[in-house]
């Protein structure tokens, strides 16, 4: 089943990379979630699948694919030409991410829990434990996160209603 | 059964799944094509006019028109199938699976029945059991998903006014979707679960404990957004006959039409079961406190069948809306009455209700 999700994943993710087409890369980038929400239901946490779902396939995305419709429709991008300098700064930022990322992943106490069996073993995620998550434990990152959102929604409204 | 799974060299558990799978599944698109024909027939009967009753098998069967669907589904399959030059193939062709399929899992959590113990183990009547840990997230996941395949049939023609259609629907859908959530998290909280199995239990046999008498403002708000989710009159931006042609599906003929067509019904079928699992008490059958179990179905098809002619109904009532009075309903009426209805029931439940 990991194998599965993960080449979904990995694959759609491959697939936006390298499509001409934006709204391939767009649907490939939907496929690449997909795998993302199947890994979460691996990880005994269903809520964050669903909501992965939810806000990033089902809103986020579409819109995304709406603007995306409406400038252009159906020319596909033009190769620009490339400089050597760029790809080769690109790899070592890349390279450089990644073994950042993996060596935080391989360091937190996540991965320790991996190992835990029976009675240690963690209970699966409800929504009651997010709730609580982020209600009580991260009540102030939770407002604060709340706040920028909706001052960058009144940012983008002032940017484009200039004459209200 | 047991013996009927060692027959098939299937464990008793996987058998059930399968039983479930294919039963809910057939059922739906069973309800869905029949519902066609209630539609052309609720709508001649709503306009005073007779309807479709000529198609007869070998001339003679008429059933109330009901083999028209019979005639419809062969000529659907006996129609060239035309995919204009221009198109996008690859997404025109998987553009009708996207919308079919999310129309048709999306049912998959809700409970159709009452539990009941046989030998021992307990059989959950839903295709995905109770305490799933998705719960009545995953209708509102899968969705959003309808979206797609609309919007990539729209996209995919290559065609200005199923692009249009394709806009207009998508952009509805996903402004309706926030009104629609909020309606569903103050059910969440007043249940305390979210679990559409804990939500049934919750309500309870007597018809006054139901959400709908609980929460009258959270109904109206789902309900409405209903319409918008399944791209259903008054709210089917994504045709218009006067102004864009057929919309989305201008392109579409043949079997892929029909499975539009399809999904579009299916959707309608799980709406309805949303309806009548969140706020009239899914299953539960009105003062009696241990229904049996074929009851219990029966009292749950009755209410989703009963939701699903309201839509019908509705469509032959109620003219399309105008676009700006589309946005204009779901932002500054629907979106604050969700508001206040969810405000509300957190206040009383600080209150101590």
């Amino acid at each position: 089943m990991f194998i599965t999700f993960a080449l979904i994943t990995l694959l759609g993710a491959l697939g936006m990379l390298l499509q001409k087409n934006v709204i391939m890369a767009g649907l490939c980038m939907v496929a690449a979630f997909f795998g993302v929400a199947g890994l979460f239901v691996l990880l005994a946490n269903p809520v964050a699948a669903a909501l992965q779902i939810i806000v990033y396939t089902g809103a986020i995305l579409v819109l995304v694919l709406f603007v995306i419709m409406m400038l252009n429709s159906h020319e596909e991008e033009k190769a620009q030409a490339p400089h050597p300098i760029q790809r080769w700064a690109s790899v070592v930022f890349v390279s450089a991410l990644a073994f950042g990322a993996v060596k935080l992943v391989l360091g937190s106490s996540g991965v320790k829990s991996l190992a835990a069996s029976g009675e240690a073993m963690p209970q699966a995620m409800t929504l009651q434990k997010l709730g609580f998550a982020l209600f009580a434990d991260h009540l102030l990152g939770f407002e604060v996160a709340g706040l920028l959102l909706l001052a960058a929604m009144i940012g983008a409204v002032a940017l484009t209603k200039r004459n209200l | 059964m047991d013996k009927l799974a060692s027959m098939l060299h299937m464990t008793p558990a996987i058998f059930w799944m399968v039983a479930k799978v294919v039963i809910v599944f057939s059922a739906i698109m069973l309800l869905a094509s029949v519902w066609t024909w209630v539609e052309r027939r609720g709508s001649a009967m709503i306009q005073d006019r007779i309807g479709p009753n000529r198609a007869a098998i070998f001339g003679k069967i008429r059933l109330i028109g009901l083999s028209q669907l019979l005639a419809d589904g062969i000529k659907f399959f006996f129609k060239e199938d035309l995919v204009p030059d221009d198109a996008n193939k690859g997404l025109f062709w998987l553009a009708p699976f996207l919308a079919f399929v999310p129309a048709l899992i999306g049912f998959a959590v809700i409970p159709f029945g009452k539990s009941f113990v046989s030998g021992g183990v307990t059989y959950h009547l839903s295709v995905l059991d109770p305490g799933n840990g998705m719960g009545l997230l995953y209708p509102m996941a899968i969705g959003g998903m309808a979206v797609y395949g609309v919007l990539l049939a729209a996209w995919s023609s290559n065609n200005k006014w199923s692009i249009l259609g394709g806009m207009r629907a998508s952009a509805a859908m996903v402004s309706y979707e926030i009104g629609m959530s909020l309606a569903v998290v103050s059910i969440f909280m007043t249940t305390g679960g979210y679990d559409p199995a804990d939500v049934i239990k919750a309500q309870g046999h007597l018809p006054w404990a139901w959400n709908i008498v609980r929460q009258p403002l959270g109904f109206i708000v789902f309900f409405t957004c209903m319409y918008a989710e399944t791209n259903r009159l008054p709210f089917d931006f994504a045709e218009g006959e006067s102004e864009i042609v057929a919309g989305f599906n201008t392109e579409y003929g043949s079997m892929k039409f029909s499975l539009l067509a399809l999904a579009e019904y299916s959707h309608l079928m799980t709406a309805s079961a949303l309806v009548a699992t969140l706020f009239f008490g899914g299953w539960q059958v009105p003062f009696v406190q241990n229904p049996t179990v074929m009851l219990s179905v029966a009292s749950f098809l009755l209410k989703m069948l009963f939701f699903a002619w309201v839509f019908v109904w509705v469509r032959w009532t109620l003219p399309r809306f105008r676009y700006d009075q589309l946005m204009h309903l779901g932002w500054k009426v629907m979106l604050p009455m969700s508001m206040v209805n969810l405000v509300f029931h957190a206040w009383r439940m600080s209150q101590g209700h």
